[in-house]
């Protein structure tokens, strides 16, 4: 031990410092929700397939309601203790700790169980080792002679040992079976239906029969047709549409960028972690990143075709609203990736905060961001195609006007097949240019 | 004459790591001095310089630059003397995607007019200075290309003009020549050795070869995991010396 602590020049006690203590909280805590997690899929399963024999009337357990939640969470917590003493389970290995005991071997079998059973008297035993017998350390680690080390501390002290076939390590078979049971509970969860798939194939054919056979009557003639509740009816052509929905999109990303470009530097750990009020506004910065970023246009588009009316303005705002949220979070991690060390060069050189940013962060990420704003105008160009679906304006009006006079329109469906068609057109070409342009700048 | 900078009981922990990076650390630098920081890797050098200006926060100690408290000065305060204090990096720190005479004229930074400096711009005076500078170390056909189109020990060299902009008092250099081949790096060692020599300027540089050492620098501190364990002339580390620093199974490599 002490020759450990003069290698890494430690200044605490390295066993129970809370740098090796919090991965061990962590540790124990994913294990628990892992266990925790497979508890959920068998119950689901129960009541899936044996709802009589084992599940009560409402579909849980047969255990009283009481208490029954009380057995579970306790179950699954020895569930997870067991497997912190006989197996390396997930979390030990998420966060790099391995159990050993004083000579840095693996323990016996003897030590693990002491181990697992003094763990039961955690706190009333470390309290009491402590005030008769002086001795610091957590109980079970004390009695079974074992220790959880982080494995950076003692990774010259353990010895190499021939690996097992991973799936018969605790860890890969927990991983096999967290796998397993997400995959049959969501199968049975989204009610896949093969035989729904493949039987009515029949249904859709004149759908298909008509996309493929367009009509593009009205590509430069007006739909005179279409109105919206409460407004003048308007007339669109397919052409008209397309372009409208392009340029939506052009604004949406360039009024996004502009506002994205400052708010990505509040964003950056690395320029605003040096005080409490600089992680105040990068907490406040990226949470509305992921507040407004989770919220897809579509709802955005709702809300601004109630607050402007329906159009191409609310498309855009709602497209753009998206935009400074998503592209703010792809500029902040790129300002968090940059070279430091021009940084500490010009900061050493006696510049302000901001002439360090300006001169040693812009030029870094000017290509990224470019590259960034260029794809981000193809997602625009494509949310912009149906943002009109809930009012937002420009080429998806057609859509949702097709949608809505099926029946009424004899060849409705092979005008949607027009306009699918442009839209697959324009997004693809667009889609090449910027890729080409992308590919000269990075 | 008052030392130009004085140290006293500086200590660095790193709390994440807890590791004890400087420990106690008590030195002076006299004017005009070429003082050689060596020890193995880890053992505190880059700490150290960075402790000086503050692009590291010291745990604890007292730095005095020019008879101003370092450790204390407020963020304005801090400025100016960064403004003083030059610094050149093993890996060069420029700015890639820039011009070289960007990367010049960003020495300048700390005098210059804040607005204007906004607009990238820089007063003509400025400007000849960056050229002459860049004359000083030899590269000035090189002013208006990109810095990653320029060779290593030519990077440097940048760094170099970079510091000179600064006027400084002082020069810290970490590792300046790590990152070269040796032909290159006496080079760069001699453009260094002319700001001391001409411009008066105080050196502190840490240096992995003892040669490099022995050749250029006046004075010498060793650093062991984060403790001083020699403090004098070149002449006067021997091989007993030389082992305590580097360890026992350490031996010494020729540079020229």
């Amino acid at each position: 031990m002490a020759k450990r602590q003069k290698k890494s020049r430690s200044v605490k006690d390295p066993l129970y410092s809370p740098r090796r203590i919090r991965p061990r909280i962590s540790a124990l805590l994913v294990d628990w929700m892992s266990w925790g997690y497979i508890a959920y899929c068998v119950v689901y399963l129960l009541n899936n397939y044996w709802y009589h024999r084992y599940v009560n009337y409402y579909g849980t357990l047969s255990l009283p309601d009481t208490w029954g939640w009380l057995v579970v969470i306790i179950a699954t917590l020895e569930l997870a203790a067991i497997s912190h003493a006989f197996g390396h389970s997930i979390g030990l290995s998420l966060f790099g700790l391995r159990l050993l005991d004083e000579e840095y071997r693996p323990p016996r079998f003897k030590q693990r169980l002491i181990r697992f059973l003094w763990w039961h008297l955690l706190p009333v035993g470390t309290i009491v080792g402590f005030v008769l017998k002086r001795q610091p350390g957590l109980f079970h680690d004390t009695r079974s002679k074992t220790r959880m080390y982080l494995i950076a501390d003692v990774k010259d002290q353990i010895p190499a040992t021939k690996p097992r076939k991973w799936y018969l390590t605790h860890r890969g078979a927990m991983i096999l079976a967290l796998i397993t049971a997400t995959f049959w509970v969501g199968w049975l969860v989204t009610e896949i239906n093969l035989g729904a798939f493949f039987g009515r194939m029949g249904r859709s054919a004149y759908i298909w029969k008509d996309l493929v056979t367009p009509s593009f009557a009205h590509f430069i003639v007006p739909e005179t047709k279409m109105t919206v509740i409460g407004a003048a009816p308007i007339e669109l052509t397919i052409l008209g549409g397309i372009i409208e929905s392009v340029f939506m999109a052009l604004l949406a990303t360039v009024i996004g960028a502009f506002f994205a470009f400052p708010l990505s530097f509040f964003g950056a750990r690395n320029i605003m972690g040096f005080s409490p009020l600089g992680w105040t506004i990068y907490g406040v910065t990226r949470g509305f990143f992921n507040i407004f970023r989770s919220i897809e246009s579509i709802l955005w588009a709702i809300i601004f075709a109630i607050w402007v009316g329906h159009g191409p303005f609310a498309g855009a705002l709602a497209l753009t609203i998206h935009t400074v949220a998503a592209l703010g979070k792809l500029y902040s991690e790129q300002v968090e990736g940059i070279d430091p060390g021009p940084l500490e060069a010009i900061a050493a050189t006696g510049a302000r905060r901001w002439q360090v940013i300006l001169y040693g962060v812009v030029p870094q990420i000017i290509p990224s961001y470019l590259a960034f704003t260029l794809y981000r105008w193809d997602i625009n160009v494509r949310m912009s195609t149906i943002i009109a679906i809930v009012g937002g304006g420009g080429i998806g009006r057609f859509l949702f006007f097709y949608k809505n006079s099926v029946g009424v329109i004899p060849d409705s469906w092979n005008q949607v097949g027009a306009v699918v068609i442009t839209i697959v057109a324009v997004v693809w070409s667009l889609d090449y240019i910027s890729g080409r342009i992308r590919e000269k700048i990075t | 004459m008052e030392p130009l900078l004085v140290v006293e009981h500086l200590t660095k922990i790193y709390q994440r790591g807890e590791i004890l990076a400087l420990d106690d650390v008590s030195f002076t630098v006299n004017r005009g001095e070429f003082l050689v920081l060596i020890g193995l890797s880890g053992s505190g050098k880059s700490t150290l310089l960075r402790c000086i200006n503050r692009l590291i926060e010291p745990t604890s100690g007292r730095i005095i630059f020019d008879g101003i408290d370092v450790t204390k000065a407020s963020p304005r305060e801090l400025r100016l003397i960064r403004r003083r204090m030059a610094m050149i990096f093993q890996n060069f720190n420029l700015v890639r995607r820039s011009l070289v005479m960007t990367n010049v004229l960003a020495g300048r930074l700390g005098y210059a007019n804040p607005w204007l400096s906004a607009l990238q711009k820089f007063p003509r005076s400025d400007i000849e200075m960056a050229m002459a500078n860049l004359k000083r170390v030899g590269i000035p056909e090189q002013a208006y290309k990109r810095a990653d189109e320029l060779s290593g020990g030519q990077q440097q060299r940048v760094g170099i003009a970079r510091a000179l902009m600064q006027k400084p008092d002082l020069l810290m250099a970490d590792e300046p020549v790590s990152a070269l081949d040796p032909a290159t790096s006496n080079s760069v060692m001699q453009y260094i050795e002319l700001m001391n020599k001409e411009d008066g300027v105080t050196v502190i540089t840490s240096l992995h070869f003892l040669s490099l050492a022995r050749r250029y620098g006046t004075r010498i501190l060793a650093l062991k995991d984060g403790k001083i364990v020699f403090e004098g002339l070149p002449a006067e580390i021997d091989e007993a010396k030389f082992k305590e620093i580097y360890g026992e199974e350490a031996e010494e490599v020729e540079i020229r």
